[in-house]
């Protein structure tokens, strides 16, 4: 007589494995983000796999503390790298697989804040100037960014019935597509705006900025070195995948793609597993593959995740045209921006009023 | 032939010359107690004493409009048994320089300061201070400027007896910085060592909240010593180091001093020579403001249009390189002209890249200048109002930018640049935005200059013998920098050498200007502000 039944077993087996891979993944967004901006210069620019090398170099260097640091600096790596591990723990890769641990999205929302807040503690912890600085500011714009965080997890919760994650995620299936609903358009720019902020892109933060005065998020960095440094980025690296996750596996679900082509049924040249819609699909809505939802066969849930990679990739890409077309924006016009993604994510909860499910 | 030539040039019989006769005359009748008035080319040599020095100096710069552009001192008691401190007025209307000696009893060592009349002599007389050990009278803020607080008192290195390879016990004191009182005030120090790879130099922010309510600029981490370094040593060892003073501005050093040599010894370059000397000014001037682009979009995070401008930049240094094999144009100058003829043959080839690199600036021009989110971020930013901009002498894109209309190559014409058609852009707003403009269209008309010069260049000989020149002659070198108006003083001693060198760079007025430029603007924003003037610090600093 144990808890362990097999199908708690094989839901925390196949958890287990999700969090694996979004661990692994976690470097390559931002690697193809620079990839892509660097093609934009005429550059080559750097690997797409440069974060993995970075890490490996980092986790094998000597870390420098300084002297005036409390407990505070040495503990916080760790936090900030626990909590995103945590949270990455609760978001379903694909919902195609069983799943043990379910978690609540404000659950995932306060693990990160609490490893900001905690990496907010650090940067004033030492003393540098800059690292107040970059902690008022990181600071100031989670405050302004949280409101409209809530309210558009809410409206994509109160369609699905659920705050829980899979379940927010499994609820799109009855939705139809997605990007064709008002609520959802409307939480999905919202949502866009809210990643730019929270994972410090261009227009709110310079990921690539060497001007101290401008820092955001690299000023609470600075005095790190070594392993510190390397689960800080790690756990950065971690959060944004986290975010990119939460908006293609909610506005761009990979069952409901697979069943949309099933709908569109196009080709019914396509083999039966599908494994032929990565070639044309590219994660947009055009996939084309024979496989129903329903059937959850060991091919579909590869099938699932080669999207949900080629979703990543995709999300990635917008991020990185986002970023060369635009500037980044006057400190005190962050606000604005931060104004415009809760109108947004604000009309979507009316709408969802108006309109319903 | 040669000979002939030089001698017709000694004296030139032009307007400025006629200008500068009545203008003698005009400042005589004002002032008869003046000891000495000369004239030597443009420039009219004054003598004052101590009690008219101040009354000539207030109706120079008021009466007469003559902004302040020089001031140094010179350490002459060998010969003459006292210092000198000579303040250079200039009329940029006619091109003439106007400078005024005053003599100094090394007894007192002390001498009337000019800063309640004339704003922009603060700094001047503090180098003074710092250098020589005169002390301005009625200084408002005679603290240091050169030497940090580890330097010791008394330790003037400008003085004959100082030698140069000195290392003086350095002391433990720290730089007093202006305190900004009030609540919620705080301070932030940044440098001299930067997250990128720039120049050292120390900021101190006074803050409330973001926005700035005064920066003070300490500067002088790379004083190189080149004033004291160059003093002995002879004509040609002196280029070696006017061409080091700063490394983006070495060709317009070496010209101004090349200029100031060639007029002591009374000679004019050849023409060919003088041509080419356009073409690389102008190069140096493209490639600067090229760099200068680049980095304010860098600042902003328009990482497109910024490698797009740096992109561009290595283009004008291919172009450099393809001239004389050397990308920062060291040992292209000579006093007396150019070192070799290093157009020859290239002409078509030449013509070829610039118009390339015409052809990509329009382009990149019309996409930088109408995305609106970039436009939204440099307009308003770092306003320097016109007042501030004409009474700290700020010259160059950055005073141009504030609406001061002055181009040391329309005012003060050099080289060839009078037979050249070029315009000066100006613009009246003085924010980053206007900054950017004038350094975008200057990019053009520099580009429009060397082409010019490679239509125009005639045949001929590069460089004329300068031969041994007279001691205690005196001249001012005068171009215009790719970042403003370039002066360098140079005195000629014993046996062909350097009795004292006085280089003043636009940087050293621009750097005030900045600070007041910045504020009132928010910190993330003195970056972008910074890179819009991209002022030197070697250049500052010496």
């Amino acid at each position: 007589m144990s808890v362990f039944t097999p199908d708690l077993i094989s839901g925390l087996i196949s958890n287990f494995i999700q969090f694996i891979l979004l661990l692994l993944l976690a470097p390559l967004s931002g690697g193809i983000i620079k990839k892509v901006k660097a093609l934009s210069q005429k550059r080559k620019g750097a690997p797409v796999l440069q974060m993995y090398f970075d890490l490996w170099k980092l986790i094998r260097k000597e870390s420098v503390v300084s002297d005036t640091a409390s407990w505070i600096f040495k503990v916080t790596p760790y936090i900030v790298f626990s909590a995103s591990a945590t949270a990455a723990l609760l978001v379903p890769v694909t919902t195609l697989l069983p799943s043990a641990v379910s978690g609540d999205i404000l659950l995932l929302i306060y693990l990160l804040a609490l490893g900001r807040f905690f990496m907010c503690l650090s940067a004033l912890d030492t003393g540098s100037t800059f690292g107040g600085m970059g902690a008022s500011r990181e600071s100031m714009i989670s405050a302004l960014i949280e409101p409209s965080m809530l309210v558009s997890v809410f409206t994509v919760g109160l369609i699905s019935g659920s705050t829980a994650i899979d379940e927010m995620m499994a609820a799109m299936r009855t939705i139809g597509n997605p990007l064709l609903h008002p609520v959802y358009i409307l939480c999905f720019f919202a949502m866009i705006i809210i990643i730019l902020a929270e994972t410090s892109r261009i227009p709110v933060d310079d990921p690539s900025t060497h001007l101290e005065l401008t820092m955001v998020h690299e000023a609470m960095l600075l005095e790190y070195s070594g392993r510190q440094l390397a689960l800080m980025e790690y756990g950065a690296a971690i959060k944004q995948l986290i975010f990119l996750t939460l908006l293609v596996n909610l506005f761009l679900p990979t069952d409901q793609l697979i069943a949309l082509a099933g709908i569109s049924g196009a080709s019914a040249a396509v083999d039966a597993v599908g494994v032929a819609g990565i070639t044309a699909g590219a994660g947009a809505a055009g996939a084309v593959t024979g496989t129903a939802a329903s059937a959850v066969s060991a091919a579909a849930v590869i099938v699932a995740l080669v999207l949900y990679i080629l979703k990543i990739i995709l999300a990635s890409l917008v991020i990185a045209v986002t970023e060369i077309s635009t500037v980044k924006f006057r400190f005190f016009s962050i606000p604005n921006l931060a104004a415009l993604s809760f109108i947004l994510a604000f009309l979507g909860f009316l709408q969802y009023f108006v309109l319903g499910r | 032939m040669n000979k002939q030539e030089s001698n017709s040039n000694k004296i030139k019989p032009n307007e400025s010359h006629a200008g500068i006769t009545a203008l003698q005359e005009e400042v005589h009748a004002r002032f008869p107690e003046l000891a000495k008035s000369e004239i030597h080319g443009n420039t009219l040599y004054l003598e004052a004493n101590a009690a008219s020095y101040q009354t000539i100096c207030k109706d120079l710069n008021g009466q007469f409009a003559f902004p302040l552009v020089s001031m140094f001192a010179s350490d002459d008691r060998a010969r003459t048994g006292c210092f000198n401190i000579h303040t250079v007025f200039a009329n940029r209307q006619s091109g003439i320089l106007i400078s005024v000696a005053l003599p100094i009893d090394p007894s007192t060592c002390a001498f009337p300061s000019l800063c309640d009349l004339i704003p922009a002599a603060a700094l001047y007389e503090r180098e003074i201070h710092d250098l020589f050990g005169l002390r301005p009278m009625g200084h408002p803020n005679p603290k240091r400027l050169v030497f940090h607080g580890n330097w010791p008192k008394n330790q003037y290195p400008l003085r004959k007896e100082f030698p140069a390879d000195q290392r003086p016990d350095f002391t433990d004191e720290k730089i007093e910085f202006t305190r900004i009182d009030g609540e919620g005030v705080y301070e932030i120090p940044v440098g001299p060592v930067h997250a990128g790879i720039i120049e050292p130099g120390h900021f101190r922010f006074s803050l409330a909240g973001e926005p700035i309510l005064n920066l003070e600029a300490q500067l002088y981490f790379v004083h190189k010593g080149i004033e004291k370094l160059i003093e002995g040593k002879t004509i040609e060892h002196g280029f070696y180091l006017s061409e080091r003073i700063s490394g983006d501005e070495t060709f317009t050093n070496s010209l101004t001093y090349c200029q100031a040599v060639e007029k002591i010894a009374g000679i004019q370059v050849p023409a060919r020579a003088s041509y080419t000397r356009v073409l690389f000014a102008e190069l140096e001037r493209v490639t600067s403001h090229l760099g200068d682009l680049a980095g304010i979009c860098q600042d902003v995070a328009y990482g497109f249009a910024s490698y797009q401008f740096k992109m561009l930049r290595g283009w004008s240094y291919r172009i450099a390189d393809e001239l004389c094999g050397m990308r920062f144009l060291r040992s292209v100058n000579t006093p007396g002209g150019i070192r070799r003829d290093f157009i020859h043959g290239k002409g078509k080839n030449l013509t070829r890249l610039l118009t390339e690199l015409k052809k990509e600036l329009t382009e990149t021009e019309a996409i930088v200048m109408h995305n609106s989110l970039f436009i939204d971020r440099i307009e308003n930013t770092g306003i320097l109002k016109n007042k501030i901009a004409v009474d700290l002498n700020a010259t160059g894109p950055g005073g141009r930018a504030s609406g001061v209309d002055f181009d040391v190559r329309k005012a003060f014409p050099y080289e060839v640049y009078a037979a050249l058609s070029f315009e000066v852009p100006v613009q009246s707003d003085g924010d980053v935005s206007s900054r950017m403009k004038v350094k975008l269209a200057e990019c053009f008309q520099s580009i429009s200059l060397m082409q010019q010069v490679l239509e125009r260049i005639p045949q001929g000989i590069v460089k004329e013998e300068i031969g041994i020149l007279k001691p205690y002659h005196s001249a001012y070198g005068l171009t215009e920098a790719p970042r403003g108006e370039n002066i360098h003083y140079i005195m000629t001693g014993e046996n062909n050498t350097i009795l004292r060198y006085k280089v003043r760079t636009p940087s050293f007025c621009s750097w005030p200007a900045l600070c007041h430029a910045v504020s009132g603007n928010i910190v993330p924003d003195f970056p972008l502000i910074n890179k819009s003037f991209n002022l030197s610090y070697a250049g500052n600093d010496l």
